[in-house]
């Protein structure tokens, strides 16, 4: 590739992000699959550029910075906390664009003071991308899972429920299925005439029992009872099920889940609205609220334009491995995303780190940036 | 304009659909031998018959190498991206029933729904150290099922080429996306199908590739005519 394929403005940018704090690091461009569709799942395949080694492995050009950034600093054991910058190409089928792009970004591993990195991840997207076009108004969208998993722990839903709605948060579409799911729940082709057997003949009361019956079954019919799920899985599982058939959200609680999915205010209104949200509905969100008020509190203190910024309570991405806050910046007139972060606790223990390790960063989607600059005239 | 129609090149997909023509007016002959892979309608000069395999046929149609063509729904939604958009499904015709479906082990008492189905998926990694296996030869269909309908990202597809069946019991896989059309193979492998797993219910059709030029073409006009007035 020739550099001057690079932005123009890519020097800036490093220097801004060295004046950050953070380290450049490089990661090889070939890497290997399995991490990339072990975290975002199937549906990556389709969009990454895969090809296999002569042994077989299946390796993939860098579709991300994120993990192997995280995969690097687990192998170096080189200890946090540690601010990382990139800067580099990613490959990618989009529907628009290329699909080879430049990246650039900042990961900041293992600050263990949530409200203060997360303030501070937000405020250095916004000032690198302010950096880039000066002048032009910054729009924020922010968002937070816990506070969607408060909302949903205080409703008393069984954990299995729970766990169901946390997963599709992010994802309307799914979430409202869930919800209309929750408030009229299926009757027929829940359970199958199995189950109906199991507990004509006492099984489903007597755990160790139908522990046994199960294992028994699988012998029989050749199937492995530890290949795939145990017999335990599947009988506690039953249990957890029958929990989830026999709850039923009432109106009230599905109107207050609706009323706080629907709160779009700007953030400097959020604490006060999301407290107004938890008197109203007689939810208790305490320390999920105490934690969104000290990032409120925490980004103020650092200086970031507040203004800029909206709180949007349905905002969040489903993948599991984000667990609170997440934000995108935008620039007025232009509809594209220019930077996108999150916090991504959960990420590195899922790639191996042998200790718990919070993870918070950012991503700059460099070529919409340019673009952005050079429309720039052109926009009213 | 002469239009190229692709039929099966063997076994009772291909008797099924010569007859369809027959009684559409269309009897088609093979040019030389019965085992030849072109064919000619009897006394038509406009349109000309392949014969080739079901899984050519719907890439041909995709390509726009072939005008019409008689495959099933699944293979031309496996083998197509925006299927809809690039091929015109004019006709059912009645044979080659086999539904697409996703099935799980009958032991798995506690799934019976795809909502069920995800509850495992995400929890699979955490329990097994591993994603869910699900053994198919249809991965486009699978992923739009799965990830598009009922929102479940986390599972592995394990390509299989036959006997995909088997794969839950011998541990290759933990559940399978299959063709089935009278289920008794699922059966016979303890596997049973989710109340809301059916992801296509497929047959014969005869589908057109999508062509400007076919527009007010009076060959095409009564191909679609002449069958769709037998069914």
């Amino acid at each position: 590739m020739p550099l001057i394929n690079l932005p123009i403005f890519a020097d800036a940018l490093l220097a801004d992000f060295e004046s950050l704090g953070a380290l450049r690091v490089d990661t090889p461009v070939i890497q290997p699959a399995e991490p990339f569709l072990a975290m975002a799942g199937e549906d990556l395949r389709r969009r990454i550029f895969m090809t296999e080694s002569e042994t077989g492995e299946s390796l993939c050009l860098r579709p991300e910075f994120t993990i192997p950034v995280c995969l690097r600093h687990i192998e170096a054991v080189t200890g946090t906390p540690k601010r990382y910058a990139y800067l580099g190409e990613v490959f990618r089928q989009r529907r628009e664009g290329g699909n080879e792009f430049y990246q650039a970004g900042i990961e900041d591993l293992g600050d263990t003071d949530i409200a203060s990195a997360d303030a501070r991840i937000v405020g250095d997207a916004m000032r690198v991308v302010a950096n880039r076009l000066p002048g032009r108004a910054l729009s924020v969208t922010l968002g937070d899972q816990a506070v969607f998993e408060a909302v949903v722990g205080a409703c008393g839903l069984p954990a299995g429920w729970q766990k169901r709605l946390i997963h599709a948060f992010g994802d309307q579409k799914h979430l409202q299925k869930l919800l209309t799911e929750l408030a009229h729940p299926r009757t027929v082709g829940v359970f199958g005439p199995e189950v109906v057997r199991l507990s004509m003949d006492g099984l489903l009361e007597d755990e160790a029992r139908l522990i046994a019956h199960i294992a028994e079954t699988m012998e029989s019919t050749g199937y492995s009872t530890n290949a795939s799920r145990s017999p335990q899985d599947i009988a506690r599982r039953l249990k957890e099920k029958m929990e989830l058939a026999n709850t039923q959200l009432d109106r009230k609680t599905l109107d207050q889940v609706g009323a706080f999915l629907a709160l779009d205010v700007p953030l400097a209104d959020a604490p006060a609205a999301l407290f107004a949200f938890a008197q109203k509905s007689g939810l208790k969100l305490d320390e999920a609220l105490i934690r969104f008020d000290a990032r409120v509190a925490a980004l103020s203190k650092a200086g970031a334009d507040i203004g800029a910024i909206r709180y949007r309570a349905a905002f969040g991405r489903p993948l599991d491995y984000y667990t609170g806050l997440v934000f995108e910046v935008e620039v007025a007139g232009i509809q594209a995303v220019l930077a996108g972060g999150g916090r991504f606790d959960r990420l590195l223990t899922l790639l191996g780190a042998r200790e718990h390790i919070p993870a918070v960063g950012f991503s700059l989607w460099l070529d919409r940036i340019e673009k952005a600059i050079t429309s720039q005239g052109g926009v009213q | 304009m002469t239009i190229t129609i692709a039929l099966p090149s063997k076994g009772r997909m291909k008797d099924d659909a010569s007859a369809i023509f027959e009684r559409a007016g269309m009897k088609i002959v093979a040019v030389g031998n019965d085992r030849s892979y072109r064919g000619r309608v009897e006394g038509s000069d406009d349109v000309e018959i392949a014969f080739l395999s079901a899984s050519e046929i719907s890439r041909e149609l995709g390509n726009g190498s072939i005008d019409f063509g008689v495959t099933g729904e699944d293979l031309v939604r496996e083998g197509l991206a925006n299927a809809d958009a690039r091929v015109e499904f004019c006709a059912r015709l009645g044979f080659g029933h086999a539904d697409v479906v996703v099935a799980v082990p009958e032991i798995w008492y506690d799934v019976d729904t795809m909502a069920d189905l995800g509850d495992v998926a995400a929890d699979f990694r955490a329990r097994h150290g591993r994603r869910l296996a699900i053994a198919t030869k249809y991965w486009r269909l699978t992923q739009n099922h799965f990830s598009g309908s009922h929102g479940i990202q986390l599972y592995r597809i394990v390509e299989s080429l036959g006997a995909t069946e088997g794969a839950p019991a011998s541990g290759s896989a933990d559940i399978i996306v299959d063709i089935t059309s009278t289920g008794s193979t699922l059966k016979a492998n303890h596997l049973k199908i989710l109340t809301d797993g059916v992801i296509l219910r497929s047959e014969a059709c005869l589908v057109r590739a999508r062509k400007s030029a076919h527009a007010g073409d009076p060959v095409v006009a009564r191909v679609i005519a002449a069958v769709r007035g037998v069914l």
